[in-house]
């Protein structure tokens, strides 16, 4: 159905839901190659954004943007990048812009613990709190890199040290509650955008929708998360929670919403996939 | 007038024009302001500075978000060599950038370390090198009239550039042809009319090219001189008309491009039948991978033999 590449974002929901509710209209939001929650949570259509990966000109870029390099200026999503870091310098030079011009609002960047990985990560810390930036850097900590777990890779990183030695905030995020997150980000976000000293939030998360691949290779299985490059078949039957648990902020929510609405939403959804497909 | 003193007073005549004009880099308000390039820039009316840390690969970021921020800025860099830390952004961000049609400017403005002895990691001379894999334009100056013409039309041009300035001649006084110039093609300048050979002058090698007009011309040989002060995009047209005429082509090239931009002008050069070509490049040897002189001289008589200008 797509030639693109797509980068799918289940069990990232409360995360994007949180900031882009927390966003006020001066605000500015840089993405990663994986997207497409922040684009559903700022206003894109479904629609839109399938369009986009046809590449049609009915697509949300009209077609120009794909899936990681996708922007949506009106939902104020001005600029997304598939390489790690990138954004995280580019988001200094946003905020540089915003103070020259004296505009209101803050610039949030996403990033992941793959990316943290970077220079670019530090250096984009370094020159916020230098100049005095509005930025706000929110790490999804999903704990993979392509196929590499943290700890296949790595040692700790602790972040709230190393935010803390360059003279920025730290603040730590988890249990998927969407209610709970915004809360929280308005506070930094208000925080950032009066004191002007830059913040990094680090939300832990499960990218959800891993699977068990059998070959002849893994006659026992081998697990394969959506990093790997394989995704597992599904119906439309299933969904849109897929673990019910509190690593699914779907499932979460459903108490908030009551079962019934929960239920009416989530058919709905059904109906425009079904709709979609045999279009 | 000294070259950097001439270039810093076209910077500050542009950017004096410009409106929350952002201009950083490292020691740009501190120290010598590299050689004296930034120096008094930071006191004009309007212009922010910010001398920042050494973070280069955020640095060429940091310019492509101002631009999303509609903000104009000039990244001032002391060495070329250090560019290389910013690559990702000059290929992948502006990438991006460039579709947007942007409606303010970035320019990195960098020194190339061409006086020598810095060794073999501070003496990159490579501005095509950069332009090819970033897809933008680059300019090299070496005259007033090129500090006129890509300082005033292009510093501030919306849009992104990469601007050369030449370590080797920040002392020298600025080469002045005021008597005889006059632009050929865009950023390609006519110095020198004559009708025996043509000369082609790349990167920084305008010096190399005016002492050898001369050096003919004492011999009874009249050159027409040219230097491409573009290192992308290239245009050739007035040169192949005048090469085509004289029937002989001289190029000269101090960069250390392996796949230089002067090798496109010695093909057109053969398709226009022009093959009296002399090609004269920086020979890359073992030698060169130590701290070295960096001069870079043309010798007359290997020209004259080579394109047989005194029969």
């Amino acid at each position: 159905m797509f030639n693109i590449p797509v980068h799918l974002a289940l069990g990232h929901e409360a995360i994007s839901e949180a900031v882009a509710a927390a966003m006020r209209s001066d605000d500015k939001l840089l993405c990663s190659h994986r997207n497409i929650h922040y684009q559903l949570s700022r206003g894109a259509s479904l629609f839109e954004i399938l369009e986009e990966f046809k590449l049609s000109d009915k697509g949300l870029a009209k077609g120009k943007g794909g899936s990681m390099n996708l922007t949506n200026p009106q939902g104020s999503i001005v600029y997304t990048s598939s390489i790690l870091g990138n954004n995280l310098c580019v988001g200094v030079g946003v905020a540089l812009s915003k103070r020259i011009k004296q505009e209101e609002g803050v610039v949030f960047v996403v990033t992941g613990d793959g990316a943290m990985e970077e220079g670019a990560f530090y250096e984009a810390i370094e020159n916020s709190r230098n100049m005095d930036l509005p930025l706000i850097i929110v790490v999804e900590n999903n704990n993979w890199s392509l196929a590499s777990r943290i700890e296949d890779r790595r040692k700790s990183i602790y972040l709230d040290q190393l935010t803390s030695s360059l003279g920025a905030r730290y603040t730590f995020l988890e249990g998927n509650n969407p209610i709970q997150y915004y809360r929280e980000i308005v506070a930094v976000r208000d925080r950032v955008n009066l004191q002007k000293i830059p913040e990094v939030l680090e939300v832990r998360l499960n990218t959800l929708g891993g699977w068990m691949l059998q070959t002849e290779d893994f006659p026992d299985g081998k697990y394969v998360n959506y990093h790997a490059g394989l995704s597992p078949k599904v119906s439309l039957g299933n969904g849109p929670v897929l673990n019910y648990d509190e690593s699914d902020p779907v499932y979460l929510i459903k108490d908030s919403l009551g079962e019934c609405e929960f239920e009416r939403l989530s058919e709905s959804t059904r109906h425009f996939f079904s709709d979609y497909l045999t279009a | 007038m000294k070259y950097v003193s001439y270039l810093n007073e076209l910077f500050r005549d542009e950017i004096s024009k410009l409106d929350e004009f952002v201009l950083y880099g490292q020691n740009v308000s501190t120290g010598s302001c590299l050689g004296g390039l930034t120096r008094g820039l930071q006191r004009i009316n309007g212009c922010n500075v910010f001398n920042t840390p050494n973070t280069e690969n955020t640095l060429v970021g940091i310019g492509f978000g101002l631009m999303l921020g509609g903000t104009p800025s000039a990244f001032f860099m002391k060495q070329q060599d250090f560019l290389l830390l910013g690559i990702d952004h000059l290929r992948n961000t502006n990438n991006f950038i460039r579709q947007q049609a942007p409606s303010t400017s970035f320019t990195i403005v960098n020194i190339t370390m061409d006086a020598g002895y810095e060794g073999i990691q501070s003496s990159l001379n490579n501005l095509p090198d950069f332009c090819a894999i970033a897809s933008c334009e680059g300019y090299t100056i070496s005259s007033k009239l090129e500090a006129r013409s890509i300082i005033g039309q292009c510093f501030a041009k919306p849009g992104f550039r990469i601007i050369s300035v030449s370590q080797r001649l920040f002392g020298t006084e600025i080469l002045d042809f005021e008597a005889h110039i006059s632009q050929a093609d865009d950023f390609v300048m006519k110095y020198h009319q004559g009708a025996d050979v043509t000369i082609a002058c790349f990167n920084f090698s305008l010096p190399q090219g005016e002492k050898l007009c001369d050096q003919l011309s004492q011999l009874g040989v009249e050159a027409s001189l040219y230097s491409i002060t573009a290192a992308h995009p290239v245009i050739y047209k007035s040169i192949v008309e005048d090469a085509k005429k004289t029937g002989r082509l001289v190029i000269i090239d101090d960069s250390k491009c392996y796949t230089s931009v002067s090798n496109l002008l010695e093909i057109e050069m053969l398709r226009a039948g022009v093959s009296a070509i002399c090609n004269i490049k920086r020979k890359m040897t073992e030698q060169s991978y130590r701290p070295l002189s960096e001069e870079f001289n043309v010798d007359v008589n290997d020209v004259v033999q080579q394109l047989n200008l005194l029969n």
